[in-house]
């Protein structure tokens, strides 16, 4: 509304007088009836305001459109623009009308007719609907081509996964967890690595961490198993202070696939069957990382008990430290796996400096260390790998093995571990571990005694058993001497050999000699009444000489059939040969027995006694070789020892000989 | 799903196995119908309706059917994964075959690995007191003695 105000003005609703008669009767208007009185409001609606103002805009915007019409060319949508107006005009007038109307309660809106759609309308309208509806299509096309990719490649990678579970579960034991709500390419599967029956004979108190792991996904969808760091431990054996080359070559044995590998290296495996492979070899070394536990805490469940030959000498977590008599000490240790590639010695340094509760004295560990040295040089030491194998075996067929009631012994070996004596497993390892140090030593003595003499063979007989060592030592005649024998007689036939059995049980040395006279006999003055073996023990400190006295007594022996054989009557002491000559004299062979000889452990000694010598025997000095009783013969052979015997035979003047 | 031991399954398992399998038949049933289905009906709406305001509602409806399809798929490819861990989990007697056999082969392995442990030990027992032998009766043992 502009700034003039039209007013309208009603009549007032009163019946106003049309007409009065002549008879003075009043004449009304005829009432207006409802729909009359409602046309009549409507067409008192007054458009000409807004007719005119669009009417007046008309003529504005044509003198402008004339001014500027040489100059700016109309923009294309104006039109329409326009048209939308004038639409908008007419609908807002409309909704004022039906709002007037409905307000005044006077008139309602009883429909209303769309009108007719001219042809192009109409086709203008189907063009943009079935636009619409080929632009829906298409979003639909590209969702399900997207839907369909991301299928197949679920697909594929379950194809994969499932490939590889059903490989893996012919070797190891595959579990599915029931998961409520599984995570996408998660169905919840693990792989037991525990052996049921164990539980069933107690010998192991709890499950290892390590015995359930969790099956993922990798980011190609391929089976990955994660370890956490450090998880796999592999077992160490090892003498204190002993440099073991081979244990640090065996530490770098130890594979890093325990750790948990990035995925490069899953992208690397192009091969499906390699990456298959690489999981069987990463699950082997779980599995073999929890026997080692298994065999860690039950050999320190065992180390505590009162075993034989067993004590404790240090701990720490994952170390044991353990005394096994002689003076040597072990350790028992778990080493993570990244630490493989340091040595043992510089680990076990580590734990010998610092860390170590030692149950001993510092002294004694020291008082270990030195005696270890010693043996050490004297290559007293077994390869501690053998002895690593060795636990692990025992601990093995003790675990497994008596879970699936096989039998501990194979063939003719016998290595399993004894109980008898109720030393337990581990006692049996320490004992057998020092019985092979205490073996060692011996052997090295009957080398060393055996060496000194030249007609000696040194023969071992391997007992294939953990705790017994045997040797023979045989006293060979030579074949001339036998060749000489066998051509002067037929009836007898002199013994070739002598025998010496040495058998080591533990730490206990067990000589059994032929040849010895018997003591009882050497005390009732007939030294011809012996037995045929004797048996006795000895320590190492005197096994050289019991060996060599051994020795000579067979000699001695010998040397007396031969003189029976020829017919002179000669008296056997335990290491001499007594023959009597003329005039109440004798003369002796004496063999005297020295290890620490170097040009020969045996020596002869020719010994001539008078009727009185026995009263000067005590005050003769052995060592005097110029003593006119007794001559020094150095250290002779058979051969020699032999012709010497034919010459005192011949001397005595009698025998066939 | 096999609950039996021995020589087969119990009628309990094999009921349940029957019920398990009618229930994976309804769900592979009611997975392809719900395809069909939702694939018709997109294929019925193509049509273009006058009212602009009818094919919004259907613009709407074709998603939710393509929805459908996907969701239907989806169910499909679970359900094979279901029945591929059944097999997994429930083919007892091929799985026992193999472990027998596979165990068969470890015994048989560990057997030969003793008896090659024997007979080395015994060829090293053999060489070792042949080694003696030679050694103690050999000249270099004989003239160390006299060096000595």
């Amino acid at each position: 509304m502009n700034g003039n105000l039209e007013i309208s003005v009603d009549k007032l609703p009163v019946k106003r007088l049309d007409a009065i008669e002549e008879t003075g009767a009043e004449r009304f208007p005829p009432d207006v009836g409802y729909d009359e009185k409602r046309e009549s409001l409507i067409r008192r609606i007054d458009f000409a305001w807004a007719v005119e103002k669009d009417d007046n805009k008309r003529l504005k915007k044509r003198s402008k459109e004339s001014s500027s019409s040489a100059t700016t060319t109309p923009w294309q949508w104006q039109n329409m623009v326009e048209n939308l107006q004038f639409a908008h005009q007419e609908l807002s007038v409309i909704i004022d009308l039906i709002n007037t109307v409905e307000a005044n309660d006077a008139v309602t809106v009883a429909g209303m007719t769309r009108p007719k759609a001219l042809p192009n309308e109409v086709l203008s309208d189907l063009s943009v609907s079935a636009a619409t509806k080929l632009q829906c299509y298409r979003h639909l096309g590209i969702y399900f081509k997207q839907s369909a990719k991301s299928l197949e490649q679920q697909i594929a990678k379950e194809a994969r996964f499932y490939g590889a579970l059903i490989r893996l579960q012919q070797n190891w034991k595959v579990k599915r967890q029931r998961v409520a709500a599984p995570a996408s390419g998660n169905e919840g599967f693990t792989i037991d690595l525990f052996d049921n029956s164990l539980y069933d004979s107690a010998p192991v108190s709890r499950p290892s961490s390590l015995s359930t792991i969790r099956i993922d996904h990798d980011s190609a969808g391929m089976l990955a198993i994660n370890l956490p760091p450090n998880s796999c431990r592999s077992f160490r054996f090892g003498f204190l202070g002993v440099q073991s080359g081979d244990s640090s070559k065996q530490c770098s044995k130890v594979k890093n696939s325990c750790s948990p590998r990035p995925s490069k290296e899953a992208k690397e495996s192009v091969n499906d069957d390699e990456c298959v492979r690489e999981k069987h070899s990463l699950l082997r070394e779980v599995h073999q990382a929890i026997f080692y536990e298994q065999v860690f805490d039950i050999v320190n469940r065992e180390a505590f008990k009162q075993s034989l030959g067993v004590n404790v000498t240090g701990i720490r977590e994952n170390y044991l430290q353990l005394g096994i008599g002689l003076g040597i000490s072990i350790f028992l240790s778990l080493i993570p796996s990244n630490q493989g590639d340091l040595s043992v010695d510089s680990w076990v340094n580590q734990n010998v400096e610092s860390g170590i509760l030692p149950l001993d004295s510092h002294d004694g560990v020291k008082l270990a260390e030195e005696k270890d040295d010693i043996l050490r040089k004297s290559g007293g030491y077994p390869n501690p790998l053998t002895y690593e194998i060795y636990l692990q075996q025992v601990f093995h067929e003790y675990l497994y093995g008596r879970a699936k009631n096989k039998p501990i012994s194979t063939g003719t070996r016998v290595s399993g571990p004894p109980t008898k004596d109720g030393s337990g497993l581990l006692g049996h390892f320490c004992l057998s571990l020092a019985h092979r140090i205490f073996s060692n030593k011996v052997r090295v003595e009957l080398e060393n005694a055996v060496c000194g003499v030249p007609y000696l063979h040194l023969v071992s007989h391997p007992t294939w058993h953990s705790r017994t060592s045997s040797w023979t030592v045989f006293l060979k005649v030579p074949q001339s001497i036998l060749h000489a024998e066998s051509n002067s007689r037929t009836a007898e036939t002199a013994k070739s050999h002598f025998r010496t059995n040495v058998v080591v049980n533990d730490d206990c040395i067990h000589v059994e000699g032929e040849g010895t006279p018997n003591v009882v006999g050497l005390f009732e003055g007939r030294s011809e009444d012996m037995s045929s073996m004797n048996k006795y023990d000895c320590d190492l400190a005197d096994l050289p000489v019991i060996i060599l006295q051994q020795v000579a007594s067979q000699v001695i022996r010998w040397l007396h059939e031969e003189a029976l054989m020829v017919g002179i009557k000669a008296n056997r002491d335990f290491l001499s040969l007594s023959f009597e000559l003329d005039q109440g004299e004798t003369v002796s062979l004496v063999a005297h027995v020295d290890p620490e000889d170097m040009r020969g452990c045996i020596s002869w000694w020719l010994v001539m006694e008078d009727g009185f010598a026995a009263e000067r025997k005590l005050s003769i000095d052995i060592s005097d070789d110029a003593s006119d009783y007794k001559k020094f013969l150095g250290h002779l052979s058979l051969d020699v020892l032999y012709s010497t015997l034919m010459d005192l035979v011949s001397l005595c003047g009698g025998g066939s000989h | 799903m096999n609950k039996g031991a021995g020589s087969g399954p119990t009628a309990a398992a094999a009921a349940a196995a029957a019920q398990k399998q009618k229930t994976l038949m309804q769900r592979v049933e009611t997975d392809i119908a719900s395809i069909v289905d939702n694939f018709s009906q997109l294929v019925n709406v193509a049509r273009v309706n006058d009212p602009p305001v009818r094919n919004s509602q259907e613009s709407f409806m074709m998603e939710m059917r393509a929805s459908r399809m996907v969701q239907a798929a989806d169910s499909l490819l679970k359900l094979v994964s279901e029945l591929k861990q059944t097999a997994i989990f429930s083919g007892f007697a091929s799985l026992n075959d193999h472990v027998e056999q596979r165990t068969n082969e470890f015994n048989q392995q560990a057997e030969k690995t003793d008896r090659m442990l024997a007979r080395t030990g015994e060829e090293a027992a053999a060489s070792l007191k042949e080694l003696e032998a030679h050694y103690y009766s050999s000249g270099h043992r004989t003239t160390q003695n006299s060096q000595q």
